[in-house]
């Protein structure tokens, strides 16, 4: 099963060509496995966000080309890609309707796309949220829970687009979880790698295996295995920040 | 016993039946801790004898932490929050004391087979929660069943929570002084010190006077007939002018926001038209509608149709880009986005547009009366100039001021109506 296989081949993407042109991505090439879980960190602004607005089709790129299990999503022929619900996003800052119900915004893919009935679709609803313990809110709306909840409301939502439940999705269904932040400590728990970009243009700096065997619990932690990759990372990108930091001072 | 509670006092025979077949009754002797802050919550009691004291954690800032709970009393309602299945409180007997135990799950099972009972005993928790155990942060906590008759009556129930809030705020009786400072400047003015500027103007009891004999000198009062026939006729045309203006600005305005070619087209001419005072457009609306009536809704619908189309244009612009990619990448095609999220993410804008435009509304029909046209308000204000009723014009304006208020007040709670989510989040930032 090749499900989320993603290639990013050379993408370079140039805001504003004809005028400023700021590079954002500069020649980035990263291939992700399927069911990897790949974490992105490096200095804020450097064009992490352009990378996944790429790769979502929110936006197009400037050359290179972005292939999913060898359909090319994007390339320098057809800049932008189609946004579609085999590759679903959450938002930073959370994009949950205000103004549905929290159940109501769970079941907007399936129902939307057609895939279920409203019935069907409130039934499977109901079930992942009270998987994610998140039963008692169904009819609340987003802005009444509290910010943690309305997180897993976002994740429930996306993930109801596939079969199987919160957790397991990733353990049973191997979907491919491209993840942003600028935790670090969060990005070694979580991935299976992590790429530190380079500050603005975005290219991979280092890529690191995370050699710690999944499931993990807290206790890694601690482990000292754990410190050292965090110290790893730690110096990278300390090192773009502050070349980030002094591009800043430049051009100021 | 149920029947002398407060949240289940007024539920049906039939509900109370199901209810009181699941609760136990259960003995405290005097002094024993019913239960303690953290200790699980999962019953609900009622005290049929005797006396228990509850104090609540300090955390939750009650007015009167301290409460004593004896027959007929309910406490134990921590399970119905939403998220809290731990005790917020310290319980003792103080007496020895018969309670009835009843599972708040068990509860909640037979309040939601019941969503119209279920969420009006849920709604009088809430309130009994406010008014006795004075801790209104818990309140939007409440669960709620669900059904869609509910949560119309929790929408309800939440005007009525806010008004009853705002009776025993200090704001009325602000509102009250406010009135009274204006009404007495006035008489003062006009009728004591006899100011230079406010020598012609009617006073206040005159107008009074006027306004409420039986047998008025200018022949306008709340007696006559032809008052009401002014302001019917004013309100009506108010009303066909508002809901046209609402039908088209609103369509007009979502056009423009959301179709970028749609919206060069047109967009320029638009904003060329609309700084055109509606003063301005008199002798042309003459021209083309022959009938003055008309001529006066199309002048009054004029001025609004710009207010909502401007606001409701704002509001699809005002949409974060992202519920925009939420909503495509779920797999949402334009139309749907359109249903789901432009119409109800431009809501709030959209109304705020409407509340300023039933305001324009007024003002421009006001205007068209005064120019032409044989009833109404404005008319009324305008003749009674030229015949020197003073007193008149004044009971015009003030009857403009109370019915612009009136409908204006009604698009607003139209607009809470629809916009449920909105109200509630602005209720949980206490505004």
């Amino acid at each position: 099963m090749s499900r989320g296989h993603i290639v990013i081949e050379d993408v370079v993407k140039v805001y504003d060509p004809e005028g400023a042109a700021v590079m954002a991505v500069d020649h980035c090439s990263l291939e992700i496995e399927p069911g990897e879980i790949c974490m992105i960190v490096g200095p804020s602004g450097c064009g992490k966000t352009t990378l996944l607005n790429a790769i979502a089709g929110f936006h197009d790129i400037t050359s290179g080309r972005i292939v999913m299990d060898g359909e090319v999503l994007c390339s320098t022929a057809s800049p932008q890609a189609t946004s579609g619900p085999d590759r679903i996003v959450v938002f930073q800052n959370g994009a949950l309707f205000p103004w549905k119900s929290n159940l109501e915004n769970v079941i907007f893919g399936p129902v939307m796309q057609g895939k279920l009935a409203r019935r069907a679709a409130l039934d499977k609803g109901r079930a992942m949220m009270a998987d994610a313990g998140l039963s008692g809110v169904e009819h609340n709306y987003p802005g009444e829970v509290s910010s943690g909840m309305r997180r897993r409301v976002e994740i429930v939502r996306a993930l109801m687009n596939d079969p199987k439940a919160l957790l397991e999705i990733y353990y049973k269904n191997k979907v491919t979880i491209f993840f942003i932040t600028h935790d670090l400590e969060e990005a070694i728990f979580l991935g299976h790698r992590v790429a530190i970009m380079t500050t603005r243009p975005c290219k991979p700096k280092k890529v690191l295996d995370v050699d710690i065997p999944h499931p993990r619990d807290y206790g890694v932690l601690t482990s000292k295995r754990f410190r050292e990759l965090i110290e790893e990372t730690n110096d990278a990108v300390h090192e773009e920040a502050l070349k980030a930091f002094q591009a800043g001072e430049k051009e100021g | 016993m149920l029947r002398e509670t407060t949240p289940f006092g007024e539920a049906a025979e039939a509900l109370l039946a199901r209810i009181a077949a699941i609760a136990q009754p259960a003995r405290y002797a005097a002094g024993s801790r019913i239960y303690s802050p953290d200790d699980p919550a999962e019953d609900l009691f009622v005290v049929v004898s005797g006396r228990v004291e509850h104090v609540m954690s300090p955390e939750l800032r009650a007015r009167e932490a301290l409460k004593r709970v004896a027959r007929g009393g309910v406490f134990g309602w921590t399970g119905l929050l939403l998220g809290q299945n731990r005790r917020l409180a310290t319980v003792s007997a103080t007496e020895p004391t018969d309670v009835l135990r009843i599972n708040t799950e068990a509860l909640l099972g037979l309040l939601a087979s019941e969503p119209l009972e279920g969420g009006r005993v849920l709604e009088r928790f809430t309130s009994m929660i406010q008014r006795e155990f004075t801790v209104p942060a818990l309140l939007a906590k409440v669960r709620r069943v669900s059904g869609p008759l509910t949560e119309e009556m929790s929408s309800l129930s939440l005007t009525m929570y806010r008004l009853s809030l705002w009776l025993r705020s200090p704001r009325p009786y602000l509102m009250v002084i406010g009135f009274a400072l204006f009404l007495g400047f006035w008489y003062l003015a006009v009728e004591v010190w006899k100011l230079p500027r406010f020598r012609e103007m009617p006073g206040l009891t005159s107008v009074v006077k006027e306004w409420f004999s039986p047998s008025p000198t200018y022949g306008l009062s709340i007696y006559t007939a032809e008052y009401y026939q002014h302001i019917l006729v004013s309100i009506w045309r108010v009303t066909k002018a508002f809901c046209l203006a609402t039908v088209l600005g609103v369509s007009f305005g979502l056009l423009l926001g959301w179709s970028r070619s749609f919206k060069e087209y047109v967009f320029p001419l638009f904003e060329m038209l609309r700084p055109i005072p509606i003063l301005a457009w008199v002798p042309l609306a003459i021209v083309m509608f022959i009938a003055t009536e008309s001529a006066v809704v199309y002048l009054a619908f004029l001025a609004s149709f710009f207010a909502t189309a401007l606001n409701t244009m704002l509001g699809v612009q005002s949409i974060d880009e992202s519920y925009l990619r939420a909503a495509t990448c779920l797999g949402a095609n334009r139309r749907q986005v359109f249903r789901h999220v432009i119409i109800p993410g431009a809501l709030p804008f959209i109304f705020t547009g409407l509340q300023i435009s039933v305001g324009v509304s007024w003002f421009s029909l006001v205007a068209a009366e005064m120019v032409s046209g044989q009833y109404g308000l404005g008319y009324v204000i305008n003749t009674s100039y030229m015949m020197v009723r003073y007193p008149t014009i004044i009971i015009g304006m003030a009857t403009l001021g109370i019915v612009g208020y009136i409908t204006s007040a009604l698009v607003r709670i139209a607009g809470d109506y629809l916009m449920e989510w909105r109200v509630r989040e602005l209720a949980l930032a206490d505004r």
